[in-house]
This record gives structure tokens, C-alpha cells and sequence, in this order.
């Protein structure tokens, strides 16, 4: 036990749960923006797979990790513009969309990827790693000053661009929200559509703002996990992050900061579950242990909540 | 709007909305056709195109087509379990209760019924009953948990079903890998089924259509029944369309809200049951079947309506044959299913969709009325004054 506390207390292993939470934190930001407006967006897994795929296969035909992201965001702002027109246009029950969204991203990259690749049929599990260098991964970034100092060096420099880009956005999504006009607007829709168009707030605009935005932290999410924790695209390689950042923003109760520590228990427990398969303990215990903390995590969040309302109406009583 | 016209509307609605799906997919092949030139493409296109329409129930050649029995049995056989994942949809979604576990539920239940069926010994009529029926149960008590967590918590149903289908899968994978494997066989597979467990086939053409196929019927008789003919089943459906008005009139919304998902649960393992014995006869998924999620795209394209769930379990199983049948002979991969479901699926989901249509037959039947209320109203008055 003593041993394995050690095994813990590593720089490595605090990095590692920085790599891993990055992904999650980018699809929750996705997932509290739209939720401030009103709805929920279960396409986000959907999405990070189809810009997954867009960002190997961009980056590998243009040779550039750079367009290779850009092309990643581009398809999961389109993603999300066209979630958007099938919801508020077409009036498809939102979660309706989201459900055929992840349908075609299991799938359908396969198809694509397939296709544009000519990876014959006989391979089971096609993939792009064989097509992925390096040099077309999001390059990692060694913090010039930090990186000396003995162990927080080790936690927080060397990590790829969009770690970092993950925690500076999610500040950025928080100012946006609470000091600029767009966010009052987000806000206002979300919390009372009619109130908000009365005043000239145009709440189909708002809307279709919050879904692209929303497409694009996944579009984010997608590139992080094909260009960098990846070397290349595979089958179903999103594994559920885009599900449990659903989770992640429900237990962070919708705001910025809790979403991201509610990201970070998330990578804890994954980053947990890969260091228990590394002692010896089969990889099919340890894989299911985010998604179990997934449920416990959204058990606690929803006993707590009931308490605090318990109290709160027992001194509204008095 | 007159029946018929409704009934009009909405048929040509699907149609336009398939027409629209398989436009799509008609690009996409021609986008990943062999073929050096326009017209060549254009040829490998259309051949693949009849390989996915006709194929399923025709074996073509250059000169022609001939009927394939194989080819139709095998669609059935294919229909049994999305038939019960179908249901399943079906009567969760009724309830507003967007529970996808469907999926973690079918594998959960095949691998239930396929262990009773490896390590209890029982006599042959009994077993296969027995074994399907103690899956479904475990599936049912599975399905407790997001419901108890929805109604006692108000925890998402959907994220929590999600997380428990990971769950299931890696579960049944860790049990499989290391305590039940045949480590004999080459691959990871559990021993062989009692003989005594299996489900006999319907008819001999190969294709592994088994009695099954006409459970999955009967099930489909019996939800519609409960459904439309019991009080748990108008529960259901009024507490989809207006939970605060259910509970207002007394409803107890809470538990047919559990209810619901059991008895989605209950659905989905015994799909998972009987597709097990009637087809396989050892248990080797390693991964989550993709039943669950078909049953969601059966579940919109019935309109939650369980008597439609077979025709279009038919639809989905036809189109997926297809999809296999070109995959074979033209080099199209068969994951061109999942796009062509998901537009299907988006379309019949939008509720505006050719609305406009709609606004216009609405008017029509309104004109007529109108027309035809004047006219009874004339002649009224002149009844009135020949009296007079």
C-alpha cells in the first residue's frame, strides 16, 4: 500500500491526470455553455469523434498539425451549426439530434476514414496511427522557468498545447459568460427565452452561438485526443468522455470552475485506473473505473444538493 | 385534418425523409467508388446501389435477379433482437424517460442466459425458457438503477445508463477473459452451450432463423396490449406527455416511471437472451453489439408505437443486409448503415419537417369542412321554405 501511495506521488502521475482531464474539460466547457442556454448537448461524443478523424486526416494531408487542428474546430463548429438547424429549425427533440449525432460518429468516421484512406475491409479496426507521425502531433510545450523547479516543474511543464489552451479557455468561457453582453444574453436565454426576446435579445441567434460554441470545445476536445493523446485516429476512441462531461457539468453544477474540478476527479480516477493496471490489476477492472466514479460522482452531487435545499428551506421556515 | 389525410401525411413524410437518406448515401458511394473516369464511377455507384436495395432479398447477376429464401430468413433472423431493443425504445421513451441502456442491457442479458445455459443442467423444454427469462431479470434489476436514481435523485437517466453500458461491457469482458474462457479455443470464447439450451430453427435454409422470431412477435403483441390496453400503460404514455399533469391527477409517477425502464430492461435481455441461444452456441462478444442503439432508430421510426416496431425492424435489418451485401461485392464499407440511419433518424425526429406540407392539407380539409357545412346549411333553408 505504502509502495503504491509512492507510485502515486509522482510527478508523472500528476501530469498525467492534467493530460487526461484536458480532453473531458473541453467537452464540458461544451456541455455548460449550452446548458446556460437552456438545453442539453449529448452530441458532444459524436462530434469529438467526427473532428477527431478531421484532424489526422487534415493534418496528414496537408502535413501541418496547425491546419490539421484548425480543421478539427471547423467541423465541430459545422457539427454544431447543423445540430443546431435540426433543433431550433426543424424543431428534432434536441437529445433526438444529439442520439443521431453519436450514431454517425461511431460509425460513420468509420466509414469516412475508410474511404478516404482505401484501408481495405479486411482490417477490422481501421486506423490512421500508421499514418501519423509525431511531427503532425500538437507539439508539447516546455514552460522555459517552471520547468526547473523540482517537482511542480515536472506536473506542469512539457504538456501539449491544448492542456494549456483547456484551463486558459476555461477562464475565457467563464469571462465570457459573466462579463460580456453575449453571456448575459446566453444566460438570459437560458434562464427565461421570452423575457430575454421581449427585450430584443434574439433568441434563435443566441441559441445557434451557444450550439457552435459548443461544437467547437468538442471540435477541441476531438483534435486533443487524435493529435496528442493519440498518435492518430481509431475506432471509438472517445470512449465516453463526451458522456461523462455531461456528467462532469452536472456535478460542477454548471459553472466553469466546478466543471473543471469535476474534470480533474475524472482524470484522477482514470489516471488512478491506468497506474492499478499497471501494478497487475486486469485492464477490464480498471477501464470501467472513470464511469463508475461517473455515477458515484453524480450520486453524491445530487445528495448534497438535496441536503443544502433541506437546510436552506428549513431556515427559510424560521 | 381527416384520417386519411393524416394518414397520407405521414407516409409521405417517411418516404420523403428515406428518399433524402439514401440521396445522401448514393453520393457517398459515388464519393468512394472504384473507378478512373465520371460515367465508370457513375456505373460502380449504381451497382452498388442495386447490390443495397435489391440484394437482400435477390441474388443478382449480370443477366438478372432470382428470389433468395436464404436471404429473407436471414433478414428475419436479423429482426429478433432489435425487435426487443426496438420495445424496449419504445416504452422507455413513452415514459419521457430517455434511458439508453438498451445497449449495456442486451449484452448484459445474453450473457446471463448464456451462462445458465452452460453451467445449469435442466431438461430440455424447460432450459431455454428458464435461461432467457433469468437473463431478462437481471437486466430488469440493471435498469433499477438509473430508474431509482432518477426518481429518488433526479440523477440523469441518460448519463447514468451510458456509464453503466461501459460498465457491463468491461465487467462481462474481465469475467469472460479470466474465469470463464475455453481456454482451449484459439479466441476468447466461454465453453459450449448445453445442448439442451439452444432454440431450434424455424426452417432449415441456413440462416439461423430460429423460434425466437416468433417470441419477438408475440412480445410485440403483448406490449402493444399493455401499452394501449392496460392502466400501467396509459400511465406511461400520459406521463410522457404531461408528467406534472399525471401526478396532479394522481397519478404515481414516480413508479411507473421505474417501471417503465424495468420493464425496457426486462425487454432488452430477453433480446439479448434469445438472439444467444437461437444463434450462437458459445458466448463471445467482446464488445457492445450496437442492438441497443438500432433499437433507438426502430423507436423514432415507429413513433414509440409498438405494433410499427417490426415493420420497422424489417426496414433497419433490410437496409443493414443491404449495406453487408455491398460491402461484399462493391467495396463499399458496411458502416455506411450508421449514416443513412442517423438521416433517417434526423428527419423523421423533426417535427417541422415538410411542415409546410402539412399547414397546407390542414387548410384543405379546413376549406371542405367549411364547404361542406355551408352546403348542409342551404340546404337547411331550403328544406326550411318549401316547408313553409
Amino acid at each position: 500500500m505504502l509502495n503504491f501511495l509512492k507510485l502515486l506521488l509522482t510527478p508523472e502521475f500528476f501530469f498525467s491526470i492534467l493530460r487526461i482531464s484536458a480532453p473531458i474539460l473541453f467537452a464540458t466547457l461544451g456541455a455548460i455553455i449550452v446548458e446556460k442556454a437552456g438545453f442539453c448537448n449529448i452530441g458532444l461524443e459524436g462530434i469529438m469523434m467526427f473532428s477527431a478523424l478531421a484532424g489526422s486526416m487534415v493534418s496528414y494531408y496537408t502535413g501541418s498539425w496547425l491546419l490539421g487542428l484548425l480543421g478539427a474546430l471547423l467541423m465541430g463548429t459545422l457539427l454544431g451549426f447543423v445540430m443546431g438547424f435540426f433543433a431550433f429549425q426543424l424543431k428534432t427533440d434536441i437529445t433526438l439530434v444529439g442520439i443521431a449525432v453519436n450514431m454517425m460518429g461511431s460509425g460513420g468516421t468509420l466509414f469516412l476514414c475508410k474511404v478516404i484512406t482505401n484501408l481495405t475491409e479486411g482490417k477490422a479496426m481501421a486506423s490512421t496511427t500508421g499514418l501519423i507521425t509525431s511531427g503532425l502531433c500538437i507539439p508539447n510545450i516546455t514552460i522555459p522557468l517552471i520547468s526547473k523547479i523540482p517537482f511542480l516543474g515536472g506536473v506542469l511543464s512539457g504538456h501539449s498545447l491544448l492542456t494549456y489552451l483547456a484551463f486558459l479557455i476555461c477562464g475565457l468561457t467563464s469571462v465570457i459568460l459573466y462579463k460580456t453582453s453575449l453571456g448575459l444574453n446566453i444566460r438570459a436565454v437560458g434562464e427565461n427565452p421570452n423575457a430575454a426576446s421581449s427585450v430584443g435579445v434574439s433568441v434563435l441567434k443566441i441559441k445557434y452561438v451557444a450550439i457552435m460554441y459548443s461544437g467547437l470545445m468538442a471540435g477541441f476536445g476531438g483534435a486533443f485526443m487524435s493529435m496528442s493523446y493519440a498518435q492518430g485516429w481509431s475506432q471509438d476512441m472517445v470512449a465516453g468522455r463526451g458522456f461523462i462531461a455531461l456528467a462532469a457539468q452536472a456535478m460542477g453544477s454548471g459553472e466553469c470552475l466546478g466543471g473543471m474540478l469535476s474534470s480533474l476527479v475524472f482524470g484522477f480516477a482514470q489516471a488512478l485506473g491506468i497506474k492499478f493496471s499497471a501494478i497487475g490489476l486486469d485492464s477490464n477492472l480498471a477501464s470501467p473505473i472513470p464511469y463508475a466514479v461517473t455515477i458515484i460522482g453524480l450520486v453524491i452531487f445530487a445528495l448534497s444538493r438535496r441536503s443544502r435545499d433541506k437546510k436552506q428551506r428549513l431556515t427559510a421556515k424560521k | 385534418m381527416t384520417k386519411r389525410r393524416q394518414v397520407v401525411f405521414t407516409l409521405v413524410r417517411g418516404a420523403v425523409a428515406i428518399l433524402i437518406a439514401l440521396l445522401v448515401a448514393t453520393v457517398l458511394i459515388f464519393v468512394s467508388a472504384d473507378g478512373a473516369g465520371f460515367s465508370e464511377k457513375l456505373a460502380a455507384t449504381g451497382e452498388a446501389l442495386r447490390q443495397m436495395l435489391a440484394g437482400p432479398l435477390f441474388r443478382l447477376s449480370k443477366t438478372g435477379a432470382s428470389f433468395d429464401l436464404k436471404r429473407l430468413t436471414d433478414i428475419f433472423a436479423a429482426m429478433i433482437p432489435i425487435i426487443f431493443t426496438g420495445l424496449s425504445v419504445c416504452i422507455m421513451f413513452s415514459a419521457n424517460q430517455f434511458n439508453l441502456g438498451a445497449e449495456g442491457g442486451i449484452m448484459l442479458g445474453a450473457f446471463v442466459t448464456a451462462m445458465i445455459a452452460i453451467y445449469v443442467p435442466m431438461a430440455a423444454g424447460l432450459h431455454p425458457v428458464a435461461a432467457v427469462l433469468i437473463g431478462s431479470l437481471s437486466v430488469a434489476v440493471m435498469m433499477l438503477l438509473p430508474a431509482l436514481l432518477k426518481t429518488r435523485l433526479g440523477v440523469s437517466e441518460m448519463v447514468c445508463s451510458l456509464m453503466l453500458n461501459y460498465i457491463v461491457m468491461y465487467l462481462i469482458k474481465f469475467l469472460l477473459n479470466t474465469y470463464l474462457a475455453d481456454k482451449t479455443k484459439g479466441q476468447i470464447q466461454s465453453y459450449e452451450f448445453l445442448k439442451t439450451s439452444l432454440i431450434a430453427p424455424m426452417i432449415d435454409t441456413g440462416a439461423k432463423l430460429s423460434w425466437g422470431f416468433l417470441v419477438a412477435l408475440a412480445a410485440v403483441v403483448l406490449c402493444g396490449l399493455f401499452m394501449y390496453r392496460t392502466r400501467w400503460g396509459y400511465a406511461i404514455r400520459m406521463i410522457g406527455i404531461n408528467q406534472a399533469f399525471s401526478r396532479y391527477s394522481g397519478m404515481k409517477v414516480s413508479l411507473v416511471i421505474v417501471m417503465s425502464q424495468v420493464v425496457g430492461g426486462f425487454l432488452a435481455g430477453m433480446g439479448g437472451g434469445i438472439e444467444m441461444l437461437g444463434r450462437y452456441n458459445t458466448f463471445s462478444w467482446s464488445s457492445l453489439p450496437g442492438y441497443g442503439w438500432t433499437g433507438i432508430t426502430i423507436a423514432i421510426l415507429a413513433g414509440n408505437n409498438c405494433y410499427a416496431v417490426p415493420l420497422a425492424a424489417f426496414f433497419m435489418a433490410y437496409l443493414s443486409k443491404g449495406c453487408d451485401l455491398m460491402a461484399t461485392y462493391a467495396k463499399v464499407p458496411s458502416q455506411l448503415i450508421d449514416i443513412i440511419q442517423g438521416v433517417i433518424f434526423l428527419f423523421f425526429a423533426a417535427e417541422q419537417f415538410l411542415s409546410h406540407y402539412r399547414q397546407k392539407l390542414v387548410v384543405k380539409s379546413a376549406q371542405e369542412e367549411l364547404a361542406r357545412k355551408k352546403l348542409e346549411n342551404a340546404d337547411k333553408k331550403e328544406g326550411g321554405a318549401a316547408n313553409a
